[in-house]
């Protein structure tokens, strides 16, 4: 029994040992953030589904009102292909929200006829694929991963042939069609916690910055999303005040309206 | 030796060194994504979802790296961070948008790797600041991978 004793009292010194060299040197409790601003990298959008778990944590959401399958129309110019394929992902993100399979598989078709139509199905094909069979067995953790590495590869490929402003805008269609099912459903529900979710200032900056920074896409919908950004800036950006139930319906207006844009010809 | 023999021995030898300098000359930043990668697997099984997106780049011994990030209440958040030199000593710490430290105690520090774990009080940006502490080499490739639940 002693010996047991001492073998236990042993290993707990050594499993305490060895937590504390895996814990490394204590942190600073305050770093001077202006400091950091020289070396600070972009920030990574998060994707839609990363709001959308935040906001399901606060009640159950009706998702299946917010699964949008229609074609929309059909463009050749890059920049709106681009536009509409970072919303259909978010779309995507919608309908596996709701569990809805065909709504999904239809998604995935269209993702890939996207993807193809800016030039990089080919990095598509297998993800669409695999998107298509996850959602037959109602597997929504893989169709969530291959959402995400869809808009990844399709990033990636537009980044390798130095694409990467058609890559940005990608970002924004989600972005935007993410913010857009946001509000909906706070607009329905209103929550402090909910409305707190679009407290989301320096991403929406990023977005200002990098369409500033495109005047070779001299299109109407391009236009109409820097104009209604600026609209949306002091909505959003209330530092430590709440947002209120009012700037939650506007922005859903103003998003509802973009998203209406990019899905349909001018 | 015919002009052929010493042709192939050339390229024989130049194959060797070439062999020989292959983990320093073309290591890179996708190397240390695998490394971070690996760091994340155990969590993915407690129900966080990787993000396929990651940031990377190098940097000197004792050289830090802000990262922005908008985080959302409500979400808790896994921030690995790896590099493959294997004898560097990496860390990475979060936070909130006033310089305040925003991680929860159990983050960890295991030579090249390195892990914070944050559940945001307020959504809003936040920074996490990579730092290679130790190198034996004089750049040390970097990776940042995130996940969520």
């Amino acid at each position: 029994m002693l010996t047991f004793t001492k073998h236990l009292q042993l290993s707990a010194i050594v499993v305490t040992g060895l937590a504390l060299c895996a814990h490394g040197a204590q942190a600073p409790q305050r770093i001077d953030i202006k400091q950091l601003s020289k070396t600070v990298e972009d920030v990574v959008v998060p994707l839609p589904n990363e709001i959308f778990g935040a906001l399901n944590k606060l009640g159950a959401v009706n998702w299946k009102e917010h699964v949008r399958t229609d074609k929309g129309a059909s463009f050749t110019e890059r920049p709106r292909i681009a536009l509409l394929l970072g919303t259909v992902i978010a779309d995507g993100f919608v309908a596996v929200q709701a569990e809805d399979a065909p709504a999904v598989k239809e998604i995935g078709q269209r993702v890939l006829t996207l993807a193809k139509g800016i030039g990089v199905g080919n990095s598509i094909t297998p993800h669409s694929k695999a998107i298509i069979e996850a959602a037959d067995k109602r597997n929504w953790e893989s169709v969530r991963q291959e959402l995400d590495r869809t808009q990844n590869s399709v990033q990636q490929a537009m980044n390798e042939v130095h694409d990467e402003k058609l890559s940005q805008l990608v970002s924004l269609g989600g972005w935007l069609r993410g913010t857009e099912v946001l509000t909906s459903v706070v607009t329905k529900h209103f929550s402090a916690d909910g409305a707190e979710l679009l407290h989301q200032p320096d991403l929406l900056s990023y977005f200002q910055t990098r369409l500033q920074a495109m005047p070779e896409f001299n299109l109407p919908i391009i236009h109409e999303i820097q104009e209604a950004l600026v609209d949306v800036k002091p909505l959003i950006d209330v530092g430590n005040a709440r947002i209120s139930p009012a700037s939650v319906k506007k922005i859903s207006e103003i998003t509802t309206r973009l998203g209406n844009g990019i899905v349909t010809r001018d | 030796m015919t002009p052929f023999v010493k042709t192939l021995f050339c390229q024989v030898i130049l194959l060797v060194m070439l062999g020989s300098f292959q983990p320093a000359a073309f290591a890179s930043v996708d190397d240390a994504q695998s490394f971070a990668l690996q760091a994340a697997e155990p969590y993915v099984k407690q129900g966080f979802q990787v993000r396929e997106d990651y940031w990377g780049g190098d940097l000197g011994s004792g050289e830090k790296k802000a990262v922005r990030q908008q985080l959302f209440k409500g979400n808790e958040y896994w921030f690995w961070l790896g590099t493959e030199v294997e004898r560097a000593k990496i860390s990475v710490h979060i936070y909130d948008s006033d310089g305040k430290l925003a991680e929860e105690p159990d983050g960890w520090e295991k030579g090249h790797f390195a892990a914070a774990h944050v559940i945001p009080k307020a959504t809003g940006s936040y920074f996490i600041i990579v730092s290679v502490e130790e190198s034996p080499e004089e750049r040390t490739h970097w990776a940042l991978v995130y996940g969520f639940r």
